[in-house]
C-alpha cells in the first residue's frame, strides 16, 4: 500500500511537471506567431472606437495573458489563469470560454474512441492467442502478417478508404457529421438511431487502425508465456488442456491492460484524421479549425487537453497494473 | 600474416553463410521477395520516376477529374493531370523527407539509447526523464500546434523536423537493449581488458545491434511518410510541391472524391501508394527479423 501511493506521489509530480511544460510549449507558441495576433487584436479593438485600457483588458480575457509587460509577466498570467482553469475565451465560437467549448467537443471524442478502442482490444486478443499457438500454420502466418499490415497502415488510409467503400461506391452509411439534421435532439428513436448509423465508418476506422496492435501485442506475450517454466510444469504434470491454456491467457494479458490504458490516452490525440474524415466534431477537429481559423486561446487548450488525457492515462495504467500484478508492487525495482 | 589471412577467410565465409540464410529466408516465403523488390521499385521511383515526365505535367482542360480509362488508368486530377504521373513525380518529395526522417530518428535515438544504457547514472536518468516527455506529448497535435509558427518549405526541413520529434521510441529500445547486452559475457570481457569506452562501442555494441537498428529505421520511414502526408491531407501546411498528402487533400476536400465517384481514381492514386509502401517495408521486416533472430525459425 506505501509503495502504491509512493508510486502515486511520484507519478502525479510528474505529471504536473509534464502540464506545466506543455502549457508552456503552447504559450510561447502563441507568442511566437508572425504577425502578433495578441498585439493585432487590441488595435482592432481600438480601431472599433475602444480606449487602450478596454481593448487591453478585453484581450487579456480572450488570450489569457496581459498583451502588454514583459514577457515573465506575461507568462505568470498565463499560468496563474491556468490554475484557475481559465483558458481565455474561444473567438470562433462565439466568446465562448475555451473549456466550455473543448466539453462540447470532448463527448464527441470521448465514445466513439472508447468503443471502437474496446472492440479491437476484444477481438485482437483472441486472435493474438490463435495467431501465438498456430504461429507455424498458414493461418496463424496470415493472422500475423494481418496484423503487422493494419499496424502500419495509417489511420487516415483505412479511414478513407472505408469512407470511399461504404459511403460513395455503396452508399450504404452515412460519411459525414455525427447526425442528421432532420431529427430533434432528446431521447427519441430517430436522433439515436441517426447518431448510432453516424457512428459506425467513425467507430470501425478506430476498431481497424488499433487492431492490428492487439494481435501483434498479445500474439508475443503469449510466445513469451509459452515458454515459462510454469507451463512446462503444467505440461508434465497432465494438466488439461484448457486449464494451461487458461493459465496462459491470464498471464499474457496482464502486460496488455496497460497498454489498453495507454491507447485510450493517445486516440483522443489521433482522433484527429478520423474526425476531420468524416466530419465528428470532436476534439481533434476543434483543434485543427482553431488552427485555420487563428483561434489561438482554443489551440492552446485543445492541445493541453489532449496532453493531459495522455498524462492520466498513463498514471491509470501504472497503478491498475500494479493493481493486478503483485510481482510489480512486492518489488518495486524488479528491473531497471 | 597467416593469422590475418584466416581472419578475413573466416569473415569472408561467415558473409557468405550470412547471404545463404537471407536467400533461404527469402525463399521459404515468396512474399518477402515481393516486399524487397517493391522497396527497390519505391528507391526507383524517389530517384528517377520524376525524369520520365516534363517539370509541367500536361494539363488537359476537356478532361477534368475524369474516371479511369486507357490514356489515364487511375484517371485525372481537377486539372486534367493524369493521376500516375502525379503519383510518380510527387513521390520525391515524400520519400526523400521519410528518409531524412529515419537517418534523424535513428542516428539521434541509436545515440541517446547507447549512451544512456552505457553510462548509466545520472546521465541515464536525466535523458530518460527527457525522452519520457517527448513520448508523452502528443506527437500529431505538437506537429499541428507547430505548423502555425514553422513553415517546413522543403522536403529536407520537413525531414528534420519529424525526425527531431520521433527520436524518442528508437531511444528507450536502444537503451534497453544496451542494457541487457552490456552484461554478456563478451562485454564483460572487453570492459575487464580495460578497452576504452570508444572500442566497447563502436566495436562491440553497435554491430550486435545493427540489424536491430535497421529494422527500426525501416519502421522510421513509414512513420515519416505517414506524418507528412498526414499533414498535407489535413491542409494545414502550405502548398509546396505536387505530393501524395496534397493529392489527398485535393482529391477530398477540393473535389470531393468521397461525394462524387468520378474522383475516386485520384483518390486512389495516392492511397494506393501509401498502401503498397506499407506492406513492402512490413514484408521486408518480417524477413530481416528471421533473418537476425534466428531463434524465429521454428520448425
Amino acid at each position: 500500500m506505501v509503495v502504491i501511493a509512493r508510486r502515486l506521489a511520484g507519478h502525479l509530480a510528474r505529471g504536473v511537471v509534464m502540464i506545466l511544460v506543455v502549457a508552456t510549449i503552447s504559450f510561447f507558441i502563441v507568442r511566437s506567431i508572425p504577425g502578433d495576433p495578441v498585439a493585432a487584436n487590441v488595435q482592432k479593438l481600438v480601431q472599433q472606437g475602444m480606449d487602450q485600457q478596454a481593448a487591453e483588458q478585453a484581450t487579456r480575457v480572450l488570450y489569457g495573458f496581459q498583451p502588454k509587460g514583459s514577457l515573465w509577466e506575461q507568462y505568470t498570467q498565463y499560468m496563474s489563469g491556468l490554475l484557475r482553469f481559465d483558458l481565455g475565451q474561444s473567438i470562433t465560437h462565439a466568446g465562448a470560454p475555451v473549456t466550455q467549448v473543448l466539453g462540447e467537443a470532448a463527448k464527441w471524442t470521448v465514445l466513439p474512441v472508447l468503443v471502437g478502442t474496446l472492440l479491437s482490444f476484444l477481438v485482437g486478443i483472441l486472435m493474438g492467442v490463435y495467431a501465438a499457438i498456430k504461429r507455424s500454420g498458414k493461418l496463424g502466418d496470415v493472422l500475423a502478417i494481418s496484423g503487422s499490415l493494419l499496424h502500419g497502415i495509417p489511420q487516415y488510409v483505412l479511414g478513407l478508404l472505408l469512407s470511399a467503400v461504404f459511403a460513395t461506391l455503396i452508399p450504404i452509411l452515412p460519411g459525414d457529421g455525427p447526425v442528421d439534421i432532420l431529427f430533434e435532439p432528446g431521447f427519441n428513436a430517430g436522433y439515436i438511431g441517426s447518431l448510432a448509423q453516424h457512428a459506425v465508418l467513425p467507430v470501425l476506422t478506430y476498431a481497424l487502425a488499433s487492431y492490428g496492435g492487439w494481435i501483434l501485442a498479445m500474439k508475443s506475450s503469449v510466445v513469451t508465456v509459452l515458454g515459462d517454466d510454469f507451463i512446462l510444469a503444467a505440461e508434465l504434470r497432465g494438466m488439461k488442456r484448457s486449464i494451461i491454456f487458461r493459465y496462459i491467457a491470464r498471464n499474457a494479458i496482464l502486460p496488455l491492460f496497460t497498454i489498453l490504458a495507454l491507447s485510450l490516452g493517445l486516440l483522443l490525440g489521433g482522433a484527429v484524421f478520423i474526425e476531420r474524415i468524416f466530419n465528428y466534431p470532436g476534439l481533434g477537429l476543434l483543434l485543427l479549425d482553431s488552427i485555420t481559423m487563428r483561434d489561438y486561446a482554443l489551440m492552446g487548450g485543445a492541445f493541453l487537453l489532449i496532453t493531459v488525457s495522455i498524462i492520466v492515462a498513463n498514471i491509470l495504467a501504472d497503478l491498475f497494473y500494479s493493481a493486478i500484478d503483485p510481482r510489480v508492487r512486492s518489488g518495486e525495482e524488479v528491473s531497471s | 600474416m597467416s593469422v590475418l589471412l584466416e581472419s578475413s577467410s573466416t569473415s569472408a565465409a561467415m558473409r557468405r553463410n550470412f547471404w545463404a540464410g537471407v536467400w533461404r529466408v527469402m525463399k521459404r516465403k515468396p512474399s518477402r521477395m515481393v516486399g524487397a523488390v517493391l522497396v527497390l521499385g519505391f528507391v526507383f521511383m524517389g530517384v528517377f520516376g520524376p525524369m520520365f515526365y516534363p517539370a509541367q505535367l500536361p494539363l488537359d482542360p476537356t478532361r477534368i477529374t475524369a474516371p479511369p480509362s486507357w490514356e489515364h488508368w487511375l484517371g485525372t486530377d481537377d486539372q486534367g493531370r493524369d493521376v500516375i504521373a502525379l503519383v510518380v513525380t510527387g513521390s520525391r518529395y515524400v520519400l526523400l523527407a521519410a528518409l531524412v526522417t529515419a537517418v534523424i530518428t535513428v542516428v539521434v535515438g541509436t545515440g541517446i539509447g547507447l549512451f544512456s544504457g552505457f553510462k548509466r547514472g545520472r546521465w541515464d536518468n536525466v535523458l530518460m526523464r527527457l525522452t519520457d516527455m517527448k513520448l508523452t506529448i502528443p506527437g500529431l497535435p505538437l506537429l499541428l500546434v507547430l505548423s502555425t509558427v514553422w513553415k517546413f518549405s522543403s522536403a529536407i526541413q520537413m525531414g528534420l523536423v519529424l525526425g527531431l520529434l520521433g527520436w524518442g521510441g528508437v531511444a528507450r529500445a536502444v537503451r534497453s537493449q544496451t542494457l541487457s547486452l552490456r552484461e554478456r559475457g563478451f562485454i564483460e570481457a572487453a570492459r575487464g581488458l580495460g578497452l576504452p569506452t570508444r572500442h566497447i562501442v563502436g566495436k562491440e555494441l553497435l554491430p550486435s545491434m545493427a540489424p536491430y537498428i535497421a529494422m527500426n529505421m525501416l519502421i522510421a520511414v513509414t512513420g515519416g511518410v505517414y506524418a507528412q502526408v498526414g499533414l498535407f491531407f489535413l491542409g494545414v501546411l502550405p502548398y509546396e510541391s505536387n505530393n501524395w498528402g496534397q493529392m489527398l487533400n485535393t482529391a477530398v476536400f477540393r473535389s470531393g472524391a468521397l461525394q462524387v465517384p468520378s474522383a475516386l481514381g485520384f483518390l486512389i492514386g495516392p492511397l494506393l501508394a501509401i498502401l503498397l509502401l506499407t506492406l513492402a517495408i512490413v514484408l521486408v521486416v518480417d524477413a530481416m527479423d528471421e533473418i537476425f533472430n534466428p531463434r524465429l525459425r521454428e520448425e
